[in-house]
Parts: structure tokens; C-alpha cells; sequence
């Protein structure tokens, strides 16, 4: 390995060059990332920071079901909701008093004005679309009016001055199926207002606005709570990078401390901590140079590069930290550690790269950023693990180390635990390695068990620890209401619809059958028509020109007739030819919506859908208030006109515009509008589950399709995405990291061996996160590729020792005393000191971070563990294969 | 103002023939911009076509008859004589399944208005408690106010500007907490009194809704808006009402205008 002693030597000779080069770059990127960002205007060709924390980009823009849910929402002119709900818990009428009413009615007017210019285009305003916003004083309600009279009217054109108002205006909504269980509680005290905003970004500014507005109201005994995916995401975006401000750092002291206490020297703490930095603040520079923005997942990027920067440096650390009290030469005792370390770095370095690069195969855009960087990151510790630290090494002059390292003088409590721990637990293990196989493979059918059980699940408000205001809120809201997460299931007529000549036979019978119906004078304009149909059909074909060329002759026919009979006669053949072009409104057809109603009714019936609203509903309260609000009457009347009277009827109120959530002007599609109590995508897919059954079980009228939309649904699409694109980039990567063990070993049964602690850690992990019930979600999806990079180190340093060793002492068994002492106690360290390293993470409000954390602290220290026990025992148990030149049966 | 200009010139030719020595004070102004949208002739109908634009660009149309029979005989501005109670009969043509669909109103000056409803497929004629004019007109961007006319004595006027063509009058409502504007701008011209353009502003002095007059033409003496629009700037939609057909003083009888003659068409008024 000239390559090998080349770089440990030019690093050695050259310290000062090293880290003038180190400093160099990192400066230089870090200027190119902060200097656009800080002057945009002065460094246009240069990238600024971008931060992009919408979960919606876990999927890549043209991702068909994004695509489907931008073009249904526009189509429906619907839009991400924040929900802010006020409850009165002390109030006899809840919030259906005067004072509260007259709060809330100010809060609605103040909602109204919450829109600002848009940051890209300032002539145009973003924010809440207050056409749209569903509040008291901006719904309509559909009453009796008194004398068999109906009423529209505003629900809450003003605030009330009596209890009797305000509990009337509870009333009145509570009968409206529109606005129970989503705008009024059905318990009756409390309401939600329900905000569209034009872009979901603004929910966390739109929330602070109003909890602003509404910071007094505690006192008056009214509580406001903002909920909604939006809101939660967005929330999430801002706190996310406060939580990194304060967990990395804190992450940094931790190890800081630690690798002091270990290793005594601040000096020479100091030069893995400058790598990790260095590592953590190129990666991120870089990240921004190269136009990419910072989401969710990259924010992670620098808690994951620093603890693995500083890995390598704390083994080279701890071997100087035990060599070099036997050389008193700092040069000599680098040197040497640098050399038998330096091909256990390189492949611990690499399998680590691999584990993150394979990320970049998930289809998951972040994902692949934040793989691929950290594999950058990752590459730049290695470079300056081994050049700085030794050139470091050398800036401390001679005198300064003298009574430096274990064994010198001065033993430490701790190392003196280590030391003499370790190698009588490695005697323990040799001795009874039958005994550590069957406990393994105990825990590894376990595990696997475990693994079973596992829950695929997220949820974004989740990511909020259980007390934070955004749960809370979550918690009282959806108790109150039907639900806050908003689902939407898209139902529509086959795009096609019959063909022109089976269109122009049944015009023909139509025509036919209304001519033997109608009398005498009836008959007259039918069979003219039908004898005109007959001249035209030939020239021409085309649908809507045809009923033109049609409609317009007959036209000319009835205003030629003096006779009035005749007159209308034709008026009713003509509207005839009218409704021809209606055909295709599959949403008017009562079929349709009753099929519909009783969709709506199974969902409802269950407990995760709290509260549905739809065209059907719209229909039957129109139609129940039509006719004198008696309760039987909530039905689908019995006629596509009647349908059509009921719903232009409706739209003589003050909001027409609402028909159009529900239903497209042509009526070929509509959308029910669910509302669901939990945001779990577990939930979410139970309800897809249903809506399939239902559909199975009964077949929809006129073949209507359905897809979903809405961001509860989006979210299902990219967990399934995630956890499979995990699910093969990790046994991709494990496949890369076992050929690259044979290749290093040069032996298929050591390769095979230096995949066991991964695997057993893993299989322990995955399977503890399956029996405790722990979700799978995102997080823990990502964990599992840096545990593949992370617990196979222990296993190359370990190996990679104990062949040095074997190879020294003749025998596995008479190496056993060296392998248990410097290079088990560095990976003892190593593992206290990175697993410690991650548990200022717990603190952390997010619950991702916390998950993080945990998980990463607990790969660490059972890889370190499963690495120390179980290679022994199965090193025990294979010598003879593995160390066949020795003759392994010495034992 | 672009879109006018065709509209100017008819104006100007209207203005012609009633040139004024002096400038009105805003009480006439507001009596004759009203006589003349609302109240001209004795009686009246029209074929009105509509279509509603969404913001998607989306195209929905609607055809109806429109009746109207004022109670006054006089169109005399003196006293407010040509004020007084009017009543509209409005039948749908199209779409075919809203055929025979009748709207009728008795607007009253001193107490809300009667309405009525028929809805054929229901076979329901129904009263609609009218204690709220600025609804929806059949789901357009015109609320029945904007069709029928509002009253001018439930608003304070005033003129804020003159121009070479126009007329600018502030309207304040009386009684604010009865609509959703704070006062409109309404744009009259100054020869022929047509409200050219009326202009909403809402509680946060935002414009939100525009009225405008596309054309104008003189039928039997009257210069009648026949192209209409309304704009709601919130909604991003907006409504065209073109009027065709039109005819003044074709002795309406009043029985039309009642519960019995909504189920059965005066068919030969609808011609």
C-alpha cells in the first residue's frame, strides 16, 4: 500500500499544508453557500439558500398523484385548510353565547384581511381566500320562513345581542348537515372556521396571526386551537430548523465531553470535533451551492455526518491514546496507529458511503439528496480523518504529551474498567460460544417475530410531541368535530361518452316514443323534428351541430305558427331537443346521487370517517327545506329535473359558488368530501379499504371511477413509496457492503461474518420497534440505512484486528487477549461515546429528532455490544475455517 | 374603460336629444339614473340570455323571459311619481331541465318583497321569505337587488366627482349590518343617466364587485342596457346578460302576475 504510506507521510510532513487546505475549502464553500444568500443581487450566478419544508415534495413533482391532486383541487376550486376551533368549556352554551359570538364574528372580519403580496409575483395577494372561508357570519342558512315559506338568509349577519340569538343561531346551523359536526360541534358548543388559503406555506403565519388576535381570550374562558395538515407541516418547517440550531451543537458537546473525559487531552479532542464541523459545514455548503433545498431530510444531514466524522477519529484516538506510552514518540506511535488503521477506515468509510449512496435508488427525491450528500459528507470525514488528525498530532509539541495514555502512570477509573472488563468478558465469550450462538439466535427469532408485527404508519401532526399546542389542538378538535384531516374522493363518468350513432339511433326512438305519447298537436313538431333528423343525419355528424342545425329549424317553425297550441307544441319538442345535450350529467341523475348518499352513509357509519359532506347532502336539505323541513323529506327527489330545480334553487343564496366543490358544471364529476378524525395513514388506507368494498359490493351507476385527493391521502402515497424505496435500497445496499467485506477479507466466510452484527442489530431494532408498537414511519424508514453503515464498522475494526492479532500470536485463541484489549476498548468508546452522543436528541420537542436519537443510540451501542460477543463466539466456533494456516484446534 | 368606448358613442348620441342647462343636484341625478334603469316604460319583457365565466373559464347559460308591470302609470321623475310597486315574472327557457322554472317577485317599496318560486318537477309553487335581496340571481354573479333595483332611499347619496362624461355618486347604506358592501361608486353618465358602471367596496374598502353597461340601444324612445356584467372579484367569475327582444308598454295584464299563473305560463307574453 504505497498509496497508504504516501498520504499518512505527506500528512506528517506537511502539517501545516493539510490544514491551510482544509481551512481553505471549507471556507471557500461556505462563503459560496452564505454570500448569494445573504446578497442575492450580488452573486446572481451563485445559488441562495432555499428551504422547502412541504412534506408534499417527498413525492417528485410529476408524480401522477400530485399531479391529480393539483388538477382536481383547482377543478373544484378547493384548497388546503387550516382549522382554527374555539370552544367554551365554561359557558353553559359553550361558545353560543353573546360575548364569544361577538368575538368570533371579530376574528372572522380579521381573518378576512389576512392576505399579503405574494413573494413572487408582488402584484398578486396569497393568503386566506375569503370567498370560500366557512364561519358563522359567512355561511348561509336554508330555514322555513314562516306562511309554508322558504328562507336563505346569512346565519350570523351580525353578532347576537341575547342568549336566545345565540343559542337560535346553534340551532339553526345544527340542522344544516353542512355545517353540523364541521363548522358547529355536534354537541353544540363549539365552533371551527375552516380557512382555504391560496398557498399552504402561509398556514404557519396565517396561525401566528391569529393566535396573535386571539391572545386575550383565554381569560373570557374561550380556547383557540389551530390544527390541520397545513398548519402542521408548515409549524413543522419553522421549528425544525430551531431544533437543529439546538440539537446539533448539542449533539457536538456531548461527544465533545465525552471524548474528553476518555481521552483526557484537549488539545487533542479538539482535532475530531474541527473534522466534524469542518465535514457537517462543507456538506451542508455544498448542499446549497448546488441549488438544492434544504427539506425535512436534509436538515438531518449534519446530525448524521458529525457523529460519523467523528468515528475513525476517536479508533486513531484511542490507539494513539494506548501506543503511545510504549514509543514517547508522537510521530512514531500516529504513524503506526495510522498504518493498522488506515485499511479498517477506508472500507468502514466506504461500506458507510455505500449504505447512504444506495438512498439515491429510492424514488423519493429528499431521500435521495439527503443519501447522497451524507455519502459526500461521509468521504470528507474519511479525507480529513486521515490527513488532519495525524497532521494535528504533529502541532502538539513532544513535551506537552509526556505522561499522555493508558497505562502511563496515572490510571484512569474508566479505561481501567474498560481494561479489564472487556477482556474478561472476552474469555467468558470464547469459552462458551455454543451458549452466545443460542442466545443470538433466541433473540434473532424473536426479532424476526417482532419484525412481523410491524406497523407501517405516520402522521405529520404526530411529529409533535403530545403537548405541544398543534396536538393539543388536534386532540380537542377532532373530538369535537367530524374531523380535521381532509380526504377527498373523486367520482366521475368515464371520460368517453356514447358514441355519435348510438346517440343519434336513440334521438331517433326519443323522438319516436314522445311522438306516440303526446295528442294530436303534440305529435306534429316530434315527427317534424324526427323527419328533419332523418334529412341531417347524413351531412351532419357531429353531436352538438347537429342539435343546432336542429334546434334552430325548429326554432324557425315555431315562431312561424300563429296557432298558440301549436307554439307550444313545439316549445316542449325543442326542450326536448335541449335536454338531449344534458345527457352526459351523470351527477344529476338520482341514481347517482342516491348510490352516492349510501357510499357516504357506509363511510360514515364507521369510526374513522367522522363527517362526509356531498352533493347528495346538498340535494336532500334543499329538498327537505323545499318541503316544509318535515324530516322525510331529506331525500334525492325523484327526477334529473327535480335535481336540477333543487340545485338552482340553492344557488340563491349568497354563496352559488359552493355547488362547485362538490360537482363540475357539466356534472360529470364530483367529489365527496371526507372528513377523518386521525391523520394516521393507517386510517387513511382503512378508509380506502372501504370506499373499495363498497364499490365491490356494490357496483356504481354509470361505470363511475374514483380516485382520491387531499393531502391525508397524499401523505399514504408517500409512506408506501418510502417504505418500499427503503426496503430495496437497503437490501441493495447490503449486497454492495457484503461484496465489498469478501473483497476486503479476501474470504466469502469473513465477508459473510462482518455482515452478522448488522444483521443481528437490525433484525433487534426493527424487531423491539415491531413489539413495542412503535410506529414505522419516516424516520425510522431513513434509520435503517445508517444503521447499515454504522454497525458494520465495529464488525471491520474488530475483524480487521483479530486477524493482526491472529496473525502475531498463531492462534485465534492465544490472540484473544489482544483483540480484548486496544481494539476492543475503541470500540467500546467509540460506541459510549457516539450512542451517548445522540441523546440530547431526546429533549428535542419534534418527535422525529427524538426517534432519531433513540434509534440511533441504540444502534450504536447493541452493534458495539453484538459486535464484541457474538464475532468471538462464532470466531471460536469457525477458527478452523477461518484460520486454517494456524491450525485452529488448539483449543 | 376600453370596453365602453362603442358604449360612449351610442351615449353620446343619446345625450343629444336631452341636453341639460344647468347640473342636477344629486336627488335628481339618483331619481333619473334610477328611472332609467329600473322603472322606464309601464311595462316591459325581454329575452335575456346569460352566461356565467368562472374563474376557470368555465361557461354555464341560462335563457329566461323577463316581465316586468309597474304599479305607477307615470314615468314622471316630479314627487317621485314613476315610483311604486313593480312586479316580475321570470320564466326559464334552458337549460331544458330547469324548462318552466318561474321566479316572481312584488317588489315592494315600504316592507320586503314578496317572492315566488314554481318548480315543475316538483309540482311546488313555493313563497321565499325575500328578507334578504342580495342573494344570488339563479346562481349568477347579479344578486335579484341588482335585477329588480334597489331601493334609492335605502342608501345616502352623494356626488364625490364630475367628469366630462360621468356623474360619480357615493352610496352609503343606511343600514350597514343589512349588506355585506360599506358603499358603492356608481359611474352615471351624464347625458342619458345610465349607470355605466357601479362599483362595490367592502368593509375593508376593498372593490370587490363591478358592474358594468356593455351596450346600450334605444328601443321604442328608451335607451335600454340590452348587454349587462357583473363581476365578482373575489370569486374571479363573472355574468353577461344579454337582452333581446326587448319591448315596452305591451299592456301586461296584473292577473298574470300571481300564485295561478305560475304553473300555468301567460304563453303569450313568453312568444
Amino acid at each position: 500500500m504505497a498509496l497508504k504510506t504516501r498520504i499518512i507521510d505527506y500528512s506528517l510532513d506537511h502539517p501545516r499544508l493539510i490544514t491551510a487546505l482544509m481551512a481553505f475549502t471549507t471556507l471557500l464553500l461556505v462563503a459560496m453557500a452564505a454570500l448569494p444568500s445573504i446578497w442575492p443581487e450580488r452573486f446572481p450566478m451563485l445559488h441562495s439558500i432555499r428551504i422547502d419544508t412541504d412534506p408534499e415534495n417527498m413525492l417528485s413533482p410529476e408524480e401522477p398523484v400530485r399531479l391529480f391532486h393539483n388538477a382536481a383541487k383547482k377543478e373544484f376550486s378547493l384548497h388546503d385548510i387550516v382549522v382554527v376551533g374555539i370552544a367554551n368549556e365554561r359557558d353553559p352554551d359553550g361558545v353560543f353565547n353573546p360575548a364569544s359570538l361577538q368575538r368570533i364574528y371579530r376574528l372572522t372580519e380579521f381573518i378576512r384581511t389576512l392576505r399579503w403580496p405574494s413573494v413572487e409575483a408582488p402584484e398578486r395577494v396569497e393568503g386566506v381566500i375569503e370567498a370560500d372561508l366557512i364561519a358563522p357570519s359567512t355561511v348561509d342558512n336554508i330555514e322555513q320562513g314562516g306562511l309554508g315559506s322558504v328562507r336563505f338568509s346569512w346565519l350570523m349577519p351580525e353578532p347576537p345581542k341575547t342568549r336566545e340569538q345565540a343559542r337560535a343561531i346553534r340551532d339553526k346551523a345544527l340542522r344544516l348537515p353542512f355545517l353540523k359536526d364541521t363548522m358547529v360541534s355536534s354537541d353544540g358548543r363549539a365552533i371551527a372556521l375552516y380557512l382555504p388559503l391560496s398557498r399552504k406555506d402561509l398556514s404557519w403565519r396565517v396561525r401566528k396571526e391569529i393566535l396573535g388576535f386571539t391572545r386575550d381570550w383565554e381569560m373570557a374562558g374561550d380556547q383557540v386551537h389551530i390544527t390541520g395538515l397545513p398548519v402542521a407541516e408548515d409549524t413543522f418547517g419553522v421549528e425544525m430548523f430551531m431544533q437543529m440550531a439546538i440539537s446539533a451543537p448539542l449533539a457536538m458537546l456531548v461527544i465533545f465531553l465525552l471524548l474528553w473525559w476518555f481521552f483526557k487531552r484537549l488539545d487533542l479532542v479538539a482535532s475530531p470535533m474541527i473534522v466534524a464541523m469542518v465535514c457537517a459545514l462543507s456538506t451542508m455548503a455544498l448542499l446549497i451551492v448546488s441549488g438544492k433545498t434544504i427539506h425535512i431530510m436534509s436538515s438531518m444531514i449534519p446530525i448524521f455526518i458529525m457523529p460519523i466524522a467523528v468515528l475513525d477519529a476517536v479508533h486513531i484516538l484511542s490507539e494513539f491514546y494506548d501506543r503511545y506510552p510504549r514509543y514517547r514518540d508522537r510521530r512514531k506511535a500516529i504513524s503506526e496507529v495510522m498504518h493498522t488503521l488506515y485499511a479498517p477506515m477506508l472500507f468502514t468509510s466506504l461500506t458507510t458511503v455505500a449504505g447512504f449512496a444506495s438512498l439515491a435508488l429510492t424514488p423519493i427525491p429528499p431521500v435521495q439528496v439527503f443519501g447522497v450528500f451524507v455519502a459526500i459528507g461521509v468521504l470528507l470525514a474519511w479525507l480529513w480523518t486521515v490527513t488532519f488528525i495525524p497532521a494535528f498530532v504533529m502541532f502538539i509539541p513532544e513535551e506537552k504529551l509526556e505522561g499522555y495514555g493508558h497505562g502511563a502512570g496515572g490510571e484512569q477509573k474508566e479505561s481501567g474498567l474498560l481494561a479489564r472488563a472487556l477482556p474478561a468478558m472476552g474469555h467468558r465469550v470464547v469459552r462458551n460460544p455454543g451458549v452466545v450462538l443460542v442466545a443470538t439466535l433466541l433473540i434473532a427469532v424473536v426479532a424476526v417475530w417482532g419484525i412481523t408485527q410491524i406497523r407501517i404508519n405516520d402522521n405529520p401532526i404526530k411529529w409533535f410531541r403530545a403537548d405541544h399546542p398543534i396536538r393539543v389542538a388536534d386532540r380537542v378538535l377532532n373530538r369535537h368535530f367530524g374531523g380535521t384531516y381532509m380526504a377527498y374522493l373523486e367520482l366521475s363518468a368515464p371520460e368517453k361518452e356514447e358514441d355519435f350513432d348510438s346517440w343519434l339511433t336513440g334521438l331517433e326512438g326519443r323522438l319516436r316514443a314522445a311522438m306516440e305519447q303526446a295528442d294530436e298537436t303534440g305529435a306534429v313538431p316530434y315527427g317534424a323534428l324526427r323527419d328533419h333528423l332523418l334529412e341531417l343525419r347524413g351531412k351532419v355528424r357531429d353531436k352538438d351541430k347537429l342539435l343546432d342545425a336542429l334546434s334552430e329549424w325548429g326554432n324557425r317553425q315555431a315562431d312561424s305558427t300563429e296557432d298558440d297550441a301549436l307554439y307550444d307544441a313545439w316549445q316542449e319538442a325543442l326542450t326536448l331537443l335541449a335536454a338531449e345535450r344534458q345527457r352526459g350529467e351523470v351527477f344529476k341523475q338520482p341514481q347517482v346521487l342516491r348510490w352516492m348518499a349510501g357510499l357516504q352513509s357506509h363511510l360514515t357509519s364507521g369510526p374513522l370517517v367522522g363527517k362526509a359532506n356531498s352533493l347528495p347532502d346538498l340535494v336532500r336539505t334543499v329538498h327537505r327545506e323545499l318541503l316544509l323541513g318535515a324530516e322525510k323529506e331529506f331525500r334525492i327527489p325523484d327526477t334529473p329535473q327535480a335535481v336540477a330545480q333543487t340545485l338552482l334553487t340553492f344557488q340563491n343564496s349568497h354563496r352559488p359558488q359552493d355547488l362547485w366543490h362538490f360537482v363540475t358544471p357539466d356534472y360529470r364529476k364530483s367529489v365527496i368530501w371526507l372528513q377523518l378524525k386521525s391523520g394516521d395513514n393507517r386510517d387513511m388506507e382503512a378508509v380506502v379499504r372501504q370506499v373499495e368494498d363498497y364499490f365491490r359490493d356494490n357496483p356504481p351507476p354509470q361505470g363511475l371511477e374514483h380516485h382520491w385527493f387531499g393531502l391525508t391521502y397524499i401523505n399514504v402515497v408517500w409512506q408506501n413509496k418510502m417504505v418500499w424505496g427503503m426496503a430495496r435500497s437497503f437490501l441493495g445496499s447490503f449486497l454492495v457492503v457484503l461484496v465489498m467485506m469478501v473483497f476486503l477479507f479476501r474470504s466469502p466466510l469473513t465477508g459473510i461474518l462482518s455482515m452478522v452484527p448488522l444483521t443481528v442489530t437490525i433484525g433487534l431494532i426493527y424487531g423491539i420497534i415491531g413489539i413495542i408498537g412503535k410506529d414505522y414511519d419516516m424516520p425510522v424508514a431513513v434509520l435503517s440505512a445508517l444503521s447499515l453503515g454504522l454497525a458494520v464498522d465495529y464488525a471491520i475494526h474488530f475483524l480487521a484486528r483479530s486477524r493482526m492479532a491472529v496473525a502475531r500470536a498463531g492462534t485465534w485463541m492465544a490472540a484473544v487477549d489482544e483483540v480484548f484489549g486496544e481494539p476492543a476498548r475503541a470500540i467500546a468508546r467509540n460506541a459510549i461515546i457516539l450512542g451517548a452522543g445522540f441523546l440530547p436528541l431526546l429533549a428535542a420537542p419534534l418527535v422525529p429528532y427524538q426517534t432519531v436519537g433513540i434509534f440511533i443510540a441504540a444502534i450504536i451501542l447493541s452493534a458495539g455490544v453484538i459486535t464484541l460477543v457474538v464475532l468471538p463466539a462464532l470466531l471460536t466456533l469457525l477458527q478452523r475455517f477461518l484460520f486454517p494456516a494456524t491450525g485452529g484446534t488448539q483449543s | 374603460m376600453k370596453r365602453t368606448l362603442p358604449l360612449l358613442f351610442s351615449l353620446l348620441w343619446l345625450g343629444s336629444t336631452a341636453a341639460w342647462a344647468q347640473a342636477p343636484g344629486v336627488d335628481e341625478i339618483v331619481n333619473r339614473a334610477n328611472l332609467m334603469a329600473y322603472y322606464q316604460g309601464k311595462d316591459g319583457r325581454a329575452k335575456v340570455h346569460m352566461t356565467i365565466t368562472d374563474s376557470q373559464g368555465r361557461k354555464r347559460e341560462r335563457e329566461m323571459t323577463i316581465l316586468r308591470r309597474d304599479t305607477p302609470d307615470s314615468d314622471d321623475l316630479a314627487g317621485g311619481a314613476y315610483r311604486g310597486e313593480q312586479k316580475f315574472y321570470v320564466y326559464f327557457h334552458r337549460p331544458a331541465d330547469v324548462n318552466k322554472m318561474v321566479f316572481m317577485v312584488w317588489k315592494h317599496l315600504d316592507r320586503d318583497d314578496d317572492r315566488w318560486l314554481y318548480l315543475p318537477a316538483l309540482d311546488l309553487v313555493k313563497r321565499i321569505a325575500a328578507t334578504d335581496k342580495r342573494t344570488s340571481f339563479v346562481g349568477s354573479d347579479f344578486y335579484y337587488e341588482d335585477v329588480s333595483g334597489r331601493d334609492i332611499d335605502e342608501d345616502d347619496h352623494e356626488l364625490v366627482k364630475t367628469t366630462n362624461n360621468y356623474y360619480v355618486l357615493k352610496n352609503t347604506p343606511k343600514d350597514p349590518a343589512s349588506v355585506e358592501f360599506s358603499y358603492y361608486l356608481a359611474y352615471i353618465h351624464k347625458q342619458s343617466f345610465i349607470p355605466v358602471q357601479v362599483e362595490y367596496y367592502d368593509k375593508n374598502g376593498e372593490k370587490y364587485r363591478v358592474a358594468k353597461a356593455l351596450e346600450v340601444k334605444t328601443i321604442q324612445g328608451y335607451p335600454t342596457v340590452v348587454r349587462a356584467q357583473m363581476e365578482s372579484l373575489k370569486a374571479g367569475s363573472r355574468t353577461v346578460m344579454e337582452y333581446t327582444d326587448v319591448r315596452y308598454d305591451i299592456g301586461l295584464p296584473e292577473e298574470i302576475f300571481t300564485e295561478r299563473y305560475l304553473r300555468r305560463a301567460p304563453r303569450k307574453y313568453l312568444r
